[in-house]
């Protein structure tokens, strides 16, 4: 019976010495490496920490700017500050809290969590999370550190030109490529995480069954997908004006400086949710663990987080509402602002009811969830007031503005993560937080953010502009502002106290007993502190809140009864399942420890810091060694032949161990990636239109084109090398290797001659791009649509040589369908490129 | 047994519904608002500050008219859905089917359908008020 039992189900888990060998081999596999090469792990439990612990510290370093800002307002005429200091310190105050905490929070927070609470062992891409929080701190230190060479941006965090164009200095070019190299990151965690959510979720976790986290998390990556290209768009002009004259933003030479306003809108305000969706989905794990019940309306949770994300994309012109726009545009972005409040109420009430329905245990997150929740509310309600166009006029620019803002940030982002933060504690350290010290630090916190921000609404109804570095004594603004400067130190002070209890050494402190909540989903199955393989089994799920409706779930989970109890060949191993019901489809073999991440991390910076000093040289350098640590990573690290084609993967199944085409992981993200790709390339196009829009004629009349005949030409050569590219993929499956190997050969010359021609319209016209915006934006289109033309030949002679070195057969064919997946979004990119350089002018 | 047959029968949704079809609703919100806002912007920019907005509000109108139209339409192929998935009164959808993980994504589409309809009207009512670019 017992042998039937394991030719059926896989090991005997009733024999603990079984259970303990699996158990050991688990540790081996997903050993964190000791001594300097601890530095090397990629696993989501070290990178998430390092992630929490770098966002936090720019928090710390931003919060001290901002008490410099406070100490330099406390009294009228102060001379704490220069003016110019003054400007950087408030810049970067905005800069790193926006660009260095609040998004990188997200990312890290989920990083650390998202794969606990799907059940299962790391994310998909353990090496793109590293190299992320590579980038993000090598970009972070190097704008930070440029206010200690008094080189810091002063242009304010959203950089308008003109004034940020004709600023000497480098801190806007610090400003811009330091943040489009965080931005690299922001988009490898999206990647990863949207992956994650799809493809990783354990089996029988239908999506239905997904923790709310887990829709948040996938919400917030597709909005990030679309609102951060804009901006790399955005930097990417802004950067051409500044290095090399090219007046996309310059009123004298057909250039509009509110292109970059909506271009920087339509990422900035998608952002704020980016920031508070993440947060609050905290507190959906959070308030129905303290409630002790299911969260009253899952499905009204999903589809208002849905209806927000949506929306949050109608309203970045109500940051424009004083630039003259004509008011039927006001209007409409007004009506948007007040329509995403109907979808932000939700989750709330959602909140509420759950708290009602349920008999709440106090606790330090629930004080935190619902100061959030007490300020978030004020801060929606004044933003419901500045939403109407006629009262915005009243209180732009104004220190009103400063309060609503600051009140949506705590109350949506920084109360909620701090509840987050003493409620995952234990899971990520093993310890408790002190009650009685939470108790302190969130009285301390609410009262001094309130005393200090709660005035400001009246300083600005009073008049008193932002970003002002001193003000006279006679306007009545003293008291006001030496209270805001009291209360921030009030709240600094309680800020401190969490964080001197998350810091402290814990060899006093309570340890957590397993599930100290009570709460009911996966993520608490774990072991306290957790071992380095987290998750001892990736369970079967079957219900939202299994460890409550399952009794014997628990024990199943600790006798490895579920799916993958051990790691047989010794590899770090996840399961991969399909999108809607969570079917298993594979079993991914994980990447483990490297220094490739960090070499790849330093090469790119070296590009965008060089790029700050136009050292062109070394600039090229850098890209050229990024280059090639890519394909080393790419050749070494992916698309690996396993030594069987399946195994048993537990409760009596198999999956097969390499697939490719859309059931895969890697073409998921590289779908994901060139989604976000396109949205910049479509910021783009919108520049070219924008300046169409605002010129009476354009393209100008005396101002000659890049003709129909060069951009035609490339647009044929370039989509012929798609055809070919998708028919090498068709060859390559039916086992053709000449032809597919012709194939790739011919699409690489076509693809070259393509990017030749596109080169060619625009120099054959002698198109000057610093004479006039309508010359730079076609040269901006032919070096974007060009570039991506090399990176796809890239691509091309990649699998080339794969196939060549037997990398790349029939069977093992990942390679050339995710290349042939970037060639159909390269295709579109050539098409329509070459369509608006080339045919619009005829039509125009 | 026929009692709990005819439940089985009753709870017979099929699987159809996916994400892609679960954002056509807030899509369409998305198309149109573009459309309303691009048409306005460059009809205003072209046309000068003083121009009639008379081309703009029937733009806006049609717009509107084939939004809803539309959102109707995916509104009640999902309302049969939710009829459907009436057992006892559980709107819950916490169940470890696909079936009913089809009628969790009809029930957030469909009321995506209602808050997509309520931010179209609120953006089409500008147009309803407003005579002049200015």
């Amino acid at each position: 019976m017992k042998n039937e039992m394991a030719h059926r189900h896989g090991p005997d888990q009733d024999d603990p010495w079984i259970r303990a060998a699996q158990e050991a081999r688990l540790s081996k596999a997903w050993e964190t490496p000791g001594g300097w090469r601890y530095w090397s792990s990629v696993n989501n439990s070290e990178v998430g920490i390092w992630y929490i612990v770098t966002a936090f510290g720019f928090m710390l370093f931003a919060g001290v700017l901002g008490l410099l800002i406070r100490t330099q307002l406390a009294v009228p005429d102060n001379e704490f500050l220069s003016a110019e200091t003054y400007n950087q310190v408030f810049t970067l105050h905005g800069t790193a809290m926006m660009f260095l905490f609040a998004v990188p929070i997200f990312e890290a927070v989920a990083i650390l969590i998202l794969p606990a609470l799907l059940g299962t062992r790391d994310l998909p891409f353990p090496r793109l999370s590293a190299f992320g929080y590579w980038c993000f701190l090598i970009g972070g230190v190097f704008v930070c550190g440029s206010i200690f060479f008094n080189a810091a941006p002063s242009g304010g965090w959203f950089m308008y030109p003109p004034l940020t164009t004709k600023q000497g200095g480098i801190g806007a070019d610090i400003w811009l490529l330091g943040l489009s190299f965080i931005e690299v990151a922001s988009i490898a965690a999206a990647v990863e995480l949207i992956v994650g959510v799809l493809k990783c979720r354990p089996p029988g976790m239908h999506i239905n069954l997904t923790p709310l986290y887990g829709w948040y998390v996938l919400i917030v990556g597709g909005m990030i997908l679309f609102a951060f290209p804009p901006l790399i768009a955005g930097d990417f002009l802004f950067e051409m004006e500044r290095a090399f004259d090219w007046p996309f933003f310059d009123p004298e030479r057909g250039g509009d400086p509110l292109l970059w306003q909506h271009l920087f809108w339509i990422f900035g305000h998608p952002e704020v949710y980016i920031i508070f969706l993440p947060s609050i989905a905290l507190l959906a794990m959070i308030v129905p663990t303290f409630a002790g019940r299911p969260i009253a309306g899952y499905s009204w949770i999903v589809l208002s987080a849905l209806g927000t994300g949506f929306l949050s994309f109608g309203l970045w012109v109500h940051h424009m509402f004083a630039t003259g726009l004509p008011s039927i545009s006001l209007g409409f972005f007004s009506a948007a602002s007040e329509a995403v409040a109907i979808p932000t109420g939700i989750q709330i009430f959602v909140f509420i009811a759950t708290l009602m329905l349920g008999k709440v245990v106090r606790s330090v997150p629930m004080l935190f969830a619902l100061g959030a929740l007490a300020i978030f509310v004020a801060g929606g309600l004044t933003g419901v007031m500045v939403a109407v166009a006629p009262f915005d006029f009243q209180a732009h620019d104004s220190y009103f503005i400063v309060a609503h803002l600051h009140y949506t940030l705590f109350g949506g982002m920084l109360f909620p993560l701090v509840a987050g933060i003493y409620y995952y504690y234990p899971l990520m350290t093993g310890y408790m937080m002190s009650r009685r010290l939470g108790v302190w630090a969130f009285w301390l916190m609410f009262a001094g953010f309130n005393i200090c921000f709660l005035p400001m609404h009246l300083t600005g109804m009073l008049g008193m502009p932002r970003r002002v570095f001193t003000y006279p004594g006679d306007l009545g603004w003293n008291t006001l502002n030496l209270v805001s400067t009291i209360g921030a130190f009030v709240f600094a002070a309680g800020f401190l106290v969490f964080v001197f209890d998350a810091l402290r050494p814990k060899s006093h402190a309570e340890k957590a007993s397993r599930n100290p909540w009570k709460a009911g989903t996966v993520e608490w199955a774990l072991e306290l502190p957790p071992g380095a393989w987290g998750a001892r089994t990736i369970p079967h799920i079957e219900s939202r809140y299994p460890a409550w409706d399952d009794h014997s779930f628990m024990r199943r989970y600790d006798e490895g009864r579920f799916y993958l109890p051990d790691a047989e060949e010794g590899r770090r191993e996840a399961l991969v399942t399909s999108v809607l019901d969570a079917q298993p489809v594979q079993c991914m073999r994980v990447a483990g420890p490297t220094w490739i991440t960090l070499a790849t991390a330093l090469c790119l910076a070296g590009v965008f810091i060089f790029a700050t000093y136009h050292w062109w040289t070394a600039t090229f350098i850098s890209g050229l060694l990024t280059l090639c640590s890519i394909v080393y990573w790419l050749w070494t690290g992916t698309g690996e032949h396993p030594e069987k084609d399946e195994k048993a993967i537990g409760m009596g199944m198999t999956a097969p161990l390499y697939i490719s085409g859309p059931r895969a992981t890697g073409w998921w993200a590289m779908f994901i990636t060139m989604t976000g790709d396109l949205t910049a390339f479509l910021g783009l196009i919108f520049g070219y239109f924008f300046f169409w829009t605002v010129h009476d004629q354009f393209p100008p009349p005396d101002i000659d084109g890049p003709g129909w005949t060069w951009p035609l030409a490339a647009g044929l050569l370039l989509c012929g090398s798609w055809v070919l590219t998708y028919g090498a993929r068709l060859w390559n499956a039916r086992g053709d290797m000449l032809l597919f190997r012709m194939a790739l050969l011919a699409a690489v010359l076509l693809a070259l001659a393509g990017i030749g021609a596109l080169v060619m319209g625009p120099l054959a016209h002698r198109m000057d791009p610093t004479a006039h915006a309508y010359p730079a934006i076609v040269w901006a289109l032919v070096l974007w649509t060009g570039a991506h033309a090399a990176a796809g030949v890239i691509m091309q002679l990649y699998c080339l040589a794969a196939s060549f070195a037997g990398r790349l057969t029939p069977k093992y064919d990942t390679d050339i369908w995710n290349v042939a997946l970037y060639w159909h979004f390269m295709a579109f990119t050539a098409f329509a490129t070459t369509l608006v350089i080339g045919g619009f002018p005829l039509v125009s | 047994m026929t009692d709990h047959l005819q439940k089985e029968v009753k709870r017979e949704t099929g699987e159809g519904t996916d994400l892609w079809r679960v954002i056509l609703a807030p899509t369409i919100w998305a198309v149109h608002f573009l459309v309303c806002y691009v048409a306005a912007a460059i009809y205003c920019e072209k046309a000068g500050r003083m121009a009639d907005l008379l081309p703009v509000r029937l733009i806006v109108g049609t717009a509107t008219f084939i939004a809803l139209a539309g959102l109707a339409a995916v509104f009640i192929s999902l309302w049969k859905v939710r009829g459907l998935s009436s057992v006892n009164d559980d709107y819950n959808y916490a169940g470890n089917t696909p079936e009913e993980r089809h009628r969790f994504l009809s029930h957030v589409a469909l009321m995506l359908c209602v808050l997509s309809g309520v931010a179209i009207l609120y953006a089409a009512f500008p147009a309803l008020v407003l005579e002049v670019c200015r």
